[in-house]
């Protein structure tokens, strides 16, 4: 199967940002001129968390995301301070696929997971799990690592699967943003404990980084951001060079 | 003339903007169907589908749509997509058995294979007779996203493989053609899909 090349994009409201260990920010685009971007580059999917959204409980601001999906002829997924089905709803009238669920589910109420599986379907269910690393295990934290949970995060990954999720985008607090390669026992742990597909993000600093976590730790699919956010590497370098080191991937025609 | 496209609406869990872009960027000409009478007037149909059969099932009959949908995909040229392939078989699996719209003599049951469900990601369509709905896009990549399959033998379009395992990605009788995969979602290849259905004379 092939491996899924996903772009993240981190929004704040209107515009894409890259934070640094999600504290600092440092604007990019707005997102639909991303999403743009990344399609014609032959993206596999775009993934668009509203980082803002949970941390203010303001409502996600539907018209960037109509706009962003405008012309995303690709899956998107949508996320950040979603709270309920009328959320899920509105982001699916406004041209979402998916709905990526953390805070809300994490700290409040998970049973949102099974009604919102049980109405859209498992595959539209996709729970993001912000993991930190404490000595030889993994705290799920939210609102961009920084609320603590007290909750194991490979619990956590077999309870969302349980409850009806259909994919897990885990980001790890401790290499988002860093650049520095991905936290690999994680993403292998995570993996290897659930069914459902697993998209790891956070960490990829350059292309054997991507390479390394695919032999690794073998994810459904990897989500990138500060790389081809700052030009470094487009879609198709990434695709050709997992190409021609024996990882399938999805062509990039448009 | 230009034909009507009727697209099955499933209130609230039915998400079938990303299907109406896709159709208008294709030149097609929807109308978005919540009424039986509003699916005598129209020419052609696509049934999307998100949930589950059974609830796909269940909605179509709260809203008085099943019966005159049965009736209708025998006579009109219809594109059933995801679920919406599914429902076109006679029995589904999913929470329980429940019969579907009998377009195919089919069964649809859960992947049972040793790797990731549910199926999602861009993947190969291998086309296995010809049809003017893969017209210029024969063996080309889709994306799917689904955990369940059609089971049939005979009206097989094309098949595609994941993790070894060998499923039925669309079907085609008559006027009646089925899609596992999300042409919505599927590049440009997805859109000459929609132009092919809705080029198709029938």
């Amino acid at each position: 199967m092939n491996v899924r090349i996903i772009v993240k994009l981190d929004v704040k409201p209107p515009y894409v940002v890259k934070p640094l260990h999600f504290e600092g920010l440092k604007v990019i685009a707005t997102p639909a001129e991303l999403c743009k971007k990344y399609y014609m580059q032959g993206a596999d999917e775009v993934y668009y968390i509203d980082i803002v959204a949970s941390l203010y409980q303001r409502e996600i601001l539907l018209s960037h995301i109509e706009e962003s999906a405008k012309e995303l002829f690709i899956p998107f997924c949508v996320g950040g301070g979603v709270r309920s089905i009328e959320d899920f709803s509105q982001l699916f009238h406004r041209g979402a696929d998916k709905v990526a669920l953390n805070t809300y589910a994490l700290q409040e109420n998970p049973q949102i997971i099974n009604e919102a599986a049980q109405i859209f379907g498992n595959q539209a269910v996709v729970v993001n799990i912000e993991a930190k690393k404490w000595d030889n295990r993994w705290e799920c934290y939210s609102d961009c690592g920084r609320i603590q949970s007290g909750k194991d995060v490979i619990e956590w990954a077999k309870e969302v699967e349980q409850r009806g999720a259909g994919e897990i985008l885990l980001q790890s607090v401790d290499c988002d943003g860093v650049g520095r390669g991905f936290d690999l026992e994680l993403a292998k742990k995570v993996v290897q404990s659930v069914h459902i597909p697993v998209v790891v993000t956070s960490g990829a600093g350059e292309l054997k980084d991507i390479l390394e976590l695919i032999h690794y730790a073998k994810p459904s699919g990897v989500a990138i951001a500060s790389l081809l956010h700052y030009d470094k590497l487009t879609i198709s370098d990434i695709k050709n060079y997992l190409q021609q080191n024996g990882i399938k991937v999805s062509a990039c025609v448009i | 003339m230009r034909h009507i496209i009727g697209i099955i609406n499933y209130g609230m869990a039915g998400n079938i903007h990303s299907i109406i872009k896709a159709v208008e960027k294709a030149g097609g000409t929807l109308k978005v169907v919540n009424f039986k009478e509003e699916l005598k007037n129209v020419d052609k149909i696509i049934i999307p589908g998100v949930g589950s059969f059974k609830d796909a099932i269940s909605e179509l009959k709260s809203s008085d749509l099943f019966d005159t949908l049965k009736e209708q995909i025998k006579i009109k040229p219809t594109l059933g997509i995801c679920l919406g392939m599914q429902i076109l078989s006679s029995v589904g699996f999913e929470y329980g058995k429940t019969e579907g719209l009998c377009g195919i003599n089919a069964e649809v049951r859960p992947m049972l294979i040793d790797a990731k469900i549910p199926h999602m990601g861009f993947n190969t369509v291998d086309v296995i007779k010809p049809s003017i709905l893969f017209s210029g896009i024969e063996n080309k990549e889709f994306y799917f996203m689904h955990s369940y399959e059609v089971v049939n033998f005979h009206d097989v379009l094309s098949t595609t493989a994941y993790a070894s395992h060998q499923f039925v990605s669309s079907i085609q009788k008559g006027n009646l053609f089925g899609v596992q995969f999300h042409p919505e979602k599927s590049r440009e290849a997805g859109i000459r899909l929609f132009k092919n259905f809705i080029e198709f004379e029938g």
